[in-house]
């Protein structure tokens, strides 16, 4: 076992918590039962490691298999580090038959094209998401490891999701992604965060959507009550009222967790009590970042409380419609 | 509080004040707390202060309290100094300046001790009335500005309550005072570009939810400008007579608020300011604070030294 295995299994070692290593290593299955058995987890992390390395050199194993542990491991643990989502535009006329197969070859190809010494992994999770590993190299220097690219793709969609990729080798890898799934064009989703699951369900729809209803509750009977019960009713419509559309909005139940999203305004200042501000031509520069644990389910709750007057602003609502994260508001477009 | 302030000058005291110990306080977040007037206390003692205070802390220390300062062998070295030229009137008391260093046992002789834990209580432009109005014995050194490890806090605020028989109290910074400071920050851009007014508000929501609403600094200071134009009692002397009213902070903070209504329809008010920030200081309201330019430190810690006096007890 070479020293960049060493080097890059040690590394891989102090990336995985405790917990996680024991059914990593049993998923990666280079390592035989026995030898499996052989480690005992309840040591330190340290500890393990250098029986890990011992019993990987033992097996003979390369930085190739090496790549494959921390594949395994990244794949099962994707909400981690930032990806950024892309959007593929322009499909040709076959982009809907391209399957699996004909993707890695295409994707390997390109890429190997347009760079030398890259290394690339394909594999297909259970989740139907192909997943991509480039290790990047160039014409004088072996692939880099260390800081290898990941990327999300399912086929038949146009997204594409994006970890750790250097502005050097961002066009060629958005080429070859393009070219590979028969589009056109590539850009940018202005989505991004740290949990690629909260990206992915949130393009995806997959939670649950509520649809706009005309008619939510059974018509009402006329009502004979008396004043004080009316204002509790109108109170509690208003209420229903606000959690219906709070629902519609953003979603019902669990939502996917995203955690930010930034606005960066440059609309004029209008306000009808102050003239002089009102009055200017330029517009007022500032920036609004919203953030918490689940920003959708924050803002629902916004919405619901009264806190944000519904119906939900388009800006917001625009965060689960049109999913995504990021916008620049001017004055011309107002919906960017 | 005084619902009337005087704008924040940019002040060059690196005449008054040494640049080495202006160097110790700006661009150092600080914990407040406010102190009761300390009985007793001599400005001529603070040699002896050091040694009680070293040898407080040995003892304690001795007695297993646990101080997180690395290694277990540790040995503290306390100073005592005055920050001479803080003090604004003659009233004021000057600064004091109170530093923990730290060896390990084992340190070789030449390893400089290391600064672990620094506080410094102060009183700027602190009310006159008040200050005459104390008994001859007190010294009134309201704003206690700490940093470091909690542990050694706690020691040295606990020495000082028993030597001279005052009390500590966290000073918040509140809703109020975050506001003054994002308007005063603005009326500085006058004279100092602040690069950005960065606010920061929670709201009351499953799970919270944290709004950082940052404006750019020329378009703040026309906000500002315009809610001051249009105040009704504006004086009109010279720029150093110009007094700001809370009245003008709040027609300011209204105008960011409803600028970012009309884009979101989220009612900020709704939810609480937490930190006011710009490129001279932050501040946040559970008490910490920055100055990153000595040339506001006075009036900035003018307006703290109001704050903890009103925490007084009488």
């Amino acid at each position: 076992m070479d020293n960049l295995a060493k080097h890059l299994l040690q590394r891989l070692m102090r990336r995985i918590p405790a917990s996680m290593l024991q059914s990593t290593l049993d998923k990666w299955g280079r390592l035989t039962a026995e030898k499996r058995k052989s480690l005992d987890f309840t040591q330190s992390k340290l500890t393990i490691t250098q029986e890990l390395v011992a019993l990987c050199e033992e097996s003979e194993l390369t930085v190739k298999h090496i790549t494959e542990l921390e594949m395994i491991y990244v794949t099962e643990n994707p909400n981690q580090g930032m990806w950024h989502t892309f959007q593929l535009l322009d499909p040709e006329d076959d982009a809907h038959s391209v399957e699996l197969m004909q993707f890695k070859e295409q994707f390997k190809s390109h890429l190997s094209e347009l760079k030398r010494n890259v290394s690339v992994k394909i594999k297909k999770h259970t989740d139907e998401a192909v997943w991509i590993r480039v290790a990047w190299g160039d014409g004088l220097s072996r692939p880099n490891h260390l800081k290898a690219t990941y990327v999300v793709h399912y086929l038949q969609t146009p997204y594409v999701f994006v970890n750790a990729l250097s502005s050097k080798n961002k066009p060629l890898l958005l080429q070859a992604l393009t070219l590979s799934t028969k589009h056109q064009q590539i850009k940018a989703a202005n989505l991004s965060g740290q949990k690629l699951t909260a990206l992915r369900d949130l393009l995806m729809r997959q939670y649950q959507q509520v649809f706009p209803t005309k008619y939510p509750s059974p018509l009402p009977e006329s009502d004979q009550s008396i004043s004080k019960l009316r204002i509790e009713k109108v109170q509690a419509e208003a209420s229903a009222n606000r959690h219906r559309m709070a629902g519609e909005t953003f979603g019902d139940g669990m939502l996917p967790a995203l955690q930010s999203a930034f606005f960066q305004l440059e609309t004029k200042f209008k306000d009808p009590t102050n003239e002089a501000m009102t009055q200017r031509d330029e517009p007022f520069i500032c920036s609004v970042k919203f953030s918490s644990s689940n920003l959708l389910e924050s803002l629902r709750h916004c919405a619901s409380s009264g806190i944000a007057s519904t119906p939900v602003t388009p800006l917001l609502s625009s965060i689960p419609l049109k999913g995504r994260n990021y916008f620049v508001i001017t004055d011309n477009v107002p919906n960017a | 509080m005084n619902i009337c302030r005087k704008a924040p000058r940019s002040q060059n005291i690196t005449e008054k004040v040494k640049p080495e110990h202006l160097a110790l306080l700006v661009k150092t977040e600080w914990q407040l707390s406010y102190v009761t007037p300390l009985y007793q206390f001599r400005h001529t003692q603070l040699k002896t202060y050091a040694r009680q205070l070293s040898a407080f802390i040995a003892a304690e220390k001795q007695q297993g309290l646990a101080v997180e300062v690395g290694g277990l062998q540790n040995t503290f070295k306390v100073s005592f100094s005055v920050l001479q030229g803080l003090a604004e009137t003659n009233d004021d008391p000057e600064t004091v300046l109170i530093q923990v260093q730290s060896k390990p046992m084992f340190a070789r002789q030449e390893d400089p001790p290391k600064t672990v834990w620094s506080g410094w209580l102060s009183c700027i432009n602190g009310n006159p009335e008040y200050l005459q109005s104390l008994p001859k014995d007190f010294t009134c050194l309201p704003l206690f500005c700490s940093k470091g490890a909690e542990g050694l806090s706690s020691l040295v605020k606990s020495w000082l309550q028993r030597t001279f028989d005052c009390c500590f109290g966290p000073l918040d910074i509140n809703q109020t005072t975050l506001q003054w400071l994002a308007a005063l920050w603005t009326n500085c851009h006058m004279e100092t570009n602040i690069q950005k007014l960065k606010m920061i508000w929670t709201l009351p929501v499953v799970p919270p939810l944290q709004v950082t609403y940052t404006v750019d600094s020329d378009d703040a200071l026309e906000l500002w400008r315009s809610t001051r134009e249009s105040s009704a009692e504006k004086s009109r002397g010279a720029e150093d007579e110009v007094c700001i009213d809370f009245s003008e902070v709040t027609r300011f903070m209204q105008g960011l608020m409803s600028h970012f209504y009309r884009h979101f329809r989220v009612d900020l008010s709704a939810g609480e300011l937490n930190q006011v920030s710009s490129a001279l200081g932050s501040a946040k309201l559970n008490g910490k604070i920055k100055i990153s330019s000595s040339r506001y430190l006075i009036s900035i810690f003018s307006l703290l030294t109001e704050c903890a006096l009103l925490k007084m007890p009488i």
